[in-house]
């Protein structure tokens, strides 16, 4: 640490500008746009007009520049953060103070950003979300690159446990770079913020996420939007239809793009901190999800993706919030844009590494494409043990019924529906919060319930649909006494405290262990 | 009447305070009784002449049957408040409710931030009170309404207490 004794620290200089280049932006543009669509119209640059009142314009003009820069640079001047004792601090505001603390080992996930300009001086923001949605994340932008990394790195050590023991890089991992750009490790003054080694799990080549995108759910609807509009236009006779549709396709066109461009590159990789996770074309972003730090995840298939075998994979962590409509929401719980069953199958085994069942590829596998038999009897059928919809409700369900349905390992609960639009979602037991058993008075008729799990706030809502009676009355049960067990297994936020470092994905990964030592009871 | 509850069996509910149908029944009267007269208005001015367009019949029939909907709420208030019930087991809260749309929930002690106490103007003065959960999860709404004071503070200690011995973190 290069800053003042006590370890406080300001944001890199550049930063007011890089943030504020928008509203800088917006001042050129407003004061700009008027004489240069005059100039387009070969009159004088300014209004004779407005000639005698061009002093007091630009004296404005000035005043609101000046001001906004003030309030950047001001901003800059008064935001310090601190990574000590445990606690990231940051103090903000000049008028309204704010001084903010978020404990390391309650940290949910760490995000490293780069939007394009930030990226072209060479400067990242470091996200830090704690157990909390929205509000209470601890933003620092914006560092230099490598800064951010090494506190990355700094805070994923003393946040897993292993301040003073470095995860030294395993035998033959040294050849790994962890990322392109990094710099060769200094290691001069940095007792525990050697990055640990990553192993590149998967990339999404650009090929296929082009190709999801164009046979996502998104396409079905502007084809059939489209089509329905030209029929309309033809119906009506009224050609200036296609006018409208100028901004539509524009809004279409930027909707594709910022896909495409938060999906780039995708790739994943595991370490001992956690998964990583590497993306964007223009603004990059790096994920770092410690280990058991995801609530709930799910895989799910449009129906155009089947042609390919395409599967999506979303996550709810904690302080990461609800996918809003902006693109940045859905990226960061993205797991994976698109991904083939293999490698859905790999990054289920780095989420939960202990799948608690001695057969986890065919259970995930019946999870994700299996139906239950349709006839009863015929139990011959291999449906990995999910238990569906009984028969005497498939008027609520003519298509789904044979795929609604749950099973249960040792460590998570695995939820499944949809016949066309098929979804596995998968809880870890000792995530879920509370659950409810729901029923109507048409499902009462039918003798089924619906069972909701909840968990923090994210694209994944658990529920399992039209489970019968008994079924979900002993899942109620038992969902409670596994979830109980697991919690009582899980001793300490510090990883590394509970279990052996991972290895490598490609071996064995080593199981959960009931922790011997009672580590730190956090509360 | 008995339907078949969804509840898990064997669990002994502990019931609301039966004063809470008062505090159903007021809040029922300040949103339907407005909402009726609010409908009945075109009925007074069609009468008067004033309006001519809305035919009597339907003048009449749109606020008669929103009355009719409203005396039917107000019908099953005294069995959605008898249905609502609680139990506490060794490690879990379990909260139920519902008649025709029926809800059981289960929270872990382990999994609760913190506790809440509320009462509003009738619930005070019918010493009533309303406590909620809250968990990590922003789809936990689970709140037990209507419970005396008395019960309320008993009841919030206790889960407290227990939820400070099984604190789990997220």
């Amino acid at each position: 640490m290069t800053g003042s004794g006590d370890g406080w620290q300001r944001v890199h200089p550049a930063s007011p500008f890089v943030r504020g280049w928008v509203a800088l932006a917006a001042l050129f543009f407003f004061f700009g746009r008027d004489s240069f669509e005059r100039l387009l119209q070969g009159a004088p640059v300014f209004d004779e007009r407005l000639a005698g009142r061009a002093p007091w314009l630009l004296l404005g003009g000035g005043t609101v520049l000046l001001l906004t820069v003030l309030g950047f640079v001001l901003g800059w001047y008064f935001t310090r953060y601190q990574v000590a004792d445990g606690y990231v601090r940051v103090n903000t505001g000049f008028l309204f103070k704010q001084q903010r603390q978020a404990r390391l080992d309650r940290v949910q996930a760490i995000d490293v950003v780069q939007p394009l300009l930030a990226r072209i001086f060479g400067l990242a923001e470091l996200r830090f979300e704690v157990a909390d949605a929205g509000q209470s994340a601890v933003h620092l932008a914006y560092l230099r690159a490598d800064e951010a990394r090494r506190l990355r790195a700094t805070i994923l050590a003393s946040a897993s446990g292993a301040a003073g023991v470095t995860a030294t890089p395993g035998p033959g991992q040294q050849d790994q770079p962890g990322q392109p750009g990094e710099p060769g490790l200094p290691g001069q003054v940095r007792p525990a913020a050697v990055e640990a080694p990553e192993q590149t799990v998967l990339t999404v080549p650009p090929g296929r996420l082009a190709g999801s995108l164009v046979l996502s759910e998104q396409s079905v609807v502007i084809v059939l939007g489209a089509v329905a509009s030209v029929v309309l236009s033809a119906v009506t006779e009224n050609r200036s239809f296609y006018f409208y549709l100028i901004p539509a396709g524009l809004g279409l066109v930027a909707a594709y793009w910022n896909s495409f461009n938060k999906g780039y590159n995708f790739t994943a990789a595991i370490s001992a901190d956690g998964i990583r996770l590497h993306y964007g074309l223009l603004d990059t972003q790096a994920q770092t999800l410690p280990p058991g730090r995801i609530q709930a995840l799910r895989v799910s298939q449009p129906p155009l993706w089947r042609i390919f075998g395409w599967y999506r994979m979303q996550v709810n962590v904690a302080g990461y919030g609800t996918a809003g409509n902006n693109g940045e929401g859905s990226s960061r719980t993205t797991l994976l844009p698109v991904g083939t069953l293999a490698e859905v199958l790999t990054m289920l085994s780095l989420v939960q590494p202990d799948p608690g069942t001695p057969d986890p590829l065919r259970i995930f596998t019946a999870g994700l494409n299996g139906l239950a038999p349709a006839a009863g009897g015929a139990k011959a059928t291999d449906d990995g043990g999910f238990v569906t919809t009984p028969r005497r409700a498939r008027l609520l369900a003519p298509l789904g019924w044979r795929r609604n349905g749950f099973a249960a390992t040792d460590t998570a609960l695995l939820i499944r529906s949809g016949r066309w639009w098929r979804q596995l979602v998968l809880v870890p037991h000792q995530r879920t919060q509370s659950m409810a058993l729901q029923q109507g008075p048409v499902a009462r008729r039918f003798r089924v319930a619906d069972l909701v799990l909840h968990t923090t706030a994210g694209p994944v809502a658990p529920r399992l649909v039209q489970a019968g009676l008994d079924e979900g009355r002993a899942l109620l049960d038992a969902q409670a006494a596994r979830a109980r067990t697991a919690r009582k297994r899980q001793t300490s936020e510090h990883w590394l405290a509970r279990t052996a470092p991972l290895e490598p994905a490609a071996q064995e990964p080593a199981p959960l262990e009931p922790a011997p030592q009672e580590g730190p009871q956090h509360g | 009447m008995r339907t078949e509850a969804i509840d898990p069996p064997g669990v002994a509910w502990l019931r609301v305070s039966p004063k809470y149908v008062t505090v159903r029944v007021v809040g029922w009267a300040l949103g339907n009784l407005v909402a009726v007269a609010a409908l009945s208005l075109p009925l007074v001015l069609v009468l008067n002449g004033a309006w001519a367009w809305p035919p009597l019949w339907l003048a009449v029939a749109v606020p008669a049957a929103a009355f009719l909907l409203a005396l039917w709420r107000l019908v099953l208030i005294p069995r959605q408040v008898r249905s609502i019930g609680y139990a506490e087991r060794e490690d879990d809260l379990l909260i139920r409710r519902g008649i025709f749309f029926q809800r059981t929930l289960v929270v872990p002690y382990g999994r609760m931030q913190y506790v809440d106490i509320g009462a509003g103007p009738v619930e005070r003065g019918l010493g009533l009170c309303t406590l909620k959960l809250h968990t990590a999860s922003a789809g936990t709404s689970a709140e037990i309404p209507g419970l005396p004071a008395g019960e309320g503070a008993r009841l919030r200690e206790q889960l407290s207490a227990r939820g400070e011995a099984r604190l789990a973190g997220l």
